[in-house]
């Protein structure tokens, strides 16, 4: 522990673009209208046989996400977003600090924080069709209520005349729209989703990252979004948090203000090029 | 040059090993007391058929048998299955269960057949109990391995779809595990179905395990080696059984 910290506090101190807001390492997290409030969280593992060294994934993260809102979680691999959001989704405990959802400690999974993942987590014995209502059906949703909005769901992620077929029938795109379909189903109130276009080619993506926008717009849930890739951080996001390399915290904050949905226009637009260049810019001093 | 279809090889190699083993015995190079020729072998079974052996029909050699391998291997696959995924899936069922289950596991079926007899007699009690061992054994190992070994995504989507523990094991964690569970169904079958033969060799009035063992005895040779084909066949046939199961069961493995 006590061997790593300089290097902690070299990358604490290292300075971020200068046009660009500094973001306060401790700020005042969690007000009312808040929905995420992760308070001055650490996280550190333990390394796998070695005497109580442990790794420090995240250090101090403070974050505050309002309602209805869509942030994107950017930084380079490792550099503990997907440590943030696990323990967003309560997969994980931080091991300091407080991670609240509506001003209480978020300490198990559970519905009202959807999750889609990267990786195929569909359960490849089900159709489509009974993987999206296998949640809402076991906490005992009535089948006329879960019924419909599975119809709807599956004709807004175009998945219509898919019901009966299994994961591994459909493309990586359509899987991720089965998984979108299964989040938003319980209609919660947060949505996790962890780098969920990774795998897809870029004009797969760029689909995808269109009909987030266009499902946020009828179901206003708040959208973490993780990402590592800078285009779909700022196409998706009314706010992005660049995450400074390991031990992971908020280097800056960048807000996108364009309105909801966005089109394949806004992609060439000046407001757009300019967001790029300079995440790029911060980004690039924190791969190694 | 045209492909020749693999049927017609496998075809082949059978007829060879025919006109061989007609060859060998015919010309001579082999005594009928070591290797009975095709067609000696032939009419032995077709006396078998009609006269049965030792005043018993052949069908209740094979159903006897077939019973005894059947219900043990139902038996330990009733209990096998169920303990292995409860054992996979719970920390603390595994550290009370794992002491037992590694010792018992390296040891060989047939190495309980003395205790087994002096428990439960020579009657059809102790061979099943031996068979339920035998099949309770890789049902349980497999089935723990597939629960132990769900991934971590399933789990989570699970957690975060809002389902209870107890429906996470049933309807992630089971499912998750049936490739594990049918790789267990096989071997456990295969063994059950050796096991049986094995537990007949001793003290047996009846069954295909008898009858070999039995003909051995006064050098009725060609029953010996018919009653050897037939377990080969029916272990096949209940091997080919499991694997069409398989294959419409867990239809998503390996895509």
């Amino acid at each position: 522990m006590s061997s790593s910290l300089p290097k902690i506090a070299k990358i604490m101190y290292r300075k971020s673009a200068p046009y660009l807001a500094h973001v306060q390492s401790r700020s005042n997290v969690g007000r009312a209208e808040d929905k995420v409030v992760l308070k001055d969280v650490s996280k550190n593992y333990l390394k796998s046989g070695s005497s109580g060294d442990a790794t420090l994934a995240v250090k101090s993260l403070n974050i505050a996400i309002k309602k209805a809102e869509i942030v994107s979680i950017l930084g380079p691999t490792g550099c503990g977003k997907s440590t943030a959001m696990n323990m967003i989704a309560g997969f994980e405990l931080p091991s300091q600090g407080e991670v609240l959802l509506d001003g209480k400690p978020i300490l198990a999974p559970g519905p009202d924080r959807a999750v889609v993942f990267q990786q195929a987590s569909l359960f490849p014995w089900l159709t489509v069709f009974e993987n999206v209502v296998l949640g809402v059906k076991c906490r005992g949703v009535s089948p006329d209520t879960y019924y419909n909005r599975a119809e709807h769901l599956l004709d807004a992620v175009k998945l219509k005349g898919f019901e009966k077929h299994y994961p591994y029938q459909l493309s990586g795109g359509m899987q991720q729209r089965v998984q979108i379909a299964r989040a938003l189903i319980s209609e919660p109130e947060v949505l996790l989703m962890d780098e969920p276009f990774g795998a897809l080619d870029s004009q797969t993506r760029l689909m995808m990252q269109e009909l987030v926008l266009q499902l946020w717009v009828e179901y206003q849930p708040t959208i973490i979004f993780i990402t590592h890739d800078v285009a779909e951080a700022i196409f998706v996001s009314d706010r992005i948090l660049l995450m400074s390399s390991r031990p992971g915290k908020v280097k800056l904050a960048v807000s996108v203000d364009e309105s909801k949905p966005r089109g394949q226009e806004f992609l060439t637009s000046a407001k757009f090029v300019e967001l790029q260049a300079s995440l790029l810019t911060a980004l690039k001093q924190e791969v190694h | 040059m045209k492909r020749i279809p693999p049927i017609l090889i496998s075809s082949a190699t059978i007829v060879a090993i025919f006109v061989v083993w007609f060859v060998v015995t015919n010309g001579g190079l082999v005594g009928p007391t070591y290797l009975p020729s095709p067609q000696a072998l032939f009419w032995s079974f077709m006396r078998l058929l009609t006269n049965g052996y030792q005043r018993t029909p052949l069908w209740e050699h094979i159903g006897i048998s077939l019973f005894r391998a059947l219900c043990g291997f139902l038996l330990g696959v009733a209990v096998g299955i169920p303990t292995g995924l409860v054992t996979g899936y719970n920390r603390l069922a595994d550290a009370a269960m794992s002491p037992v289950m590694a010792f018992i596991r390296p040891i060989p079926p047939i190495a309980f057949i003395p205790m087994v007899v002096l428990y439960f007699g020579l009657g059809e009690v102790g061979k099943i109990v031996l068979i339920f061992i035998t099949s309770f054994n890789y049902a349980h190992v497999n089935a723990h391995a597939g629960a132990a070994h769900v991934p971590i995504a399933y789990i989570r989507a699970a957690k975060t779809l809002g389902l209870t523990p107890g429906q996470i094991f049933r309807k992630v964690v089971f499912p998750a595990a049936l490739p594990h569970i049918f790789t267990g169904l096989k071997v456990a079958m295969a063994l059950s179905w050796a096991v049986v033969v094995a537990a007949e060799l001793v003290g047996a009035q009846k069954g295909l395990g008898f009858m070999i063992s039995d003909a051995a005895q006064v050098f009725q040779i060609p029953v010996v080696f018919i009653g050897i084909a037939l377990i080969g066949f029916i272990g096949l046939a209940l091997n080919m059984v499991l694997s069409a199961a398989e294959s419409s069961i867990v239809h998503w493995k390996g895509r």
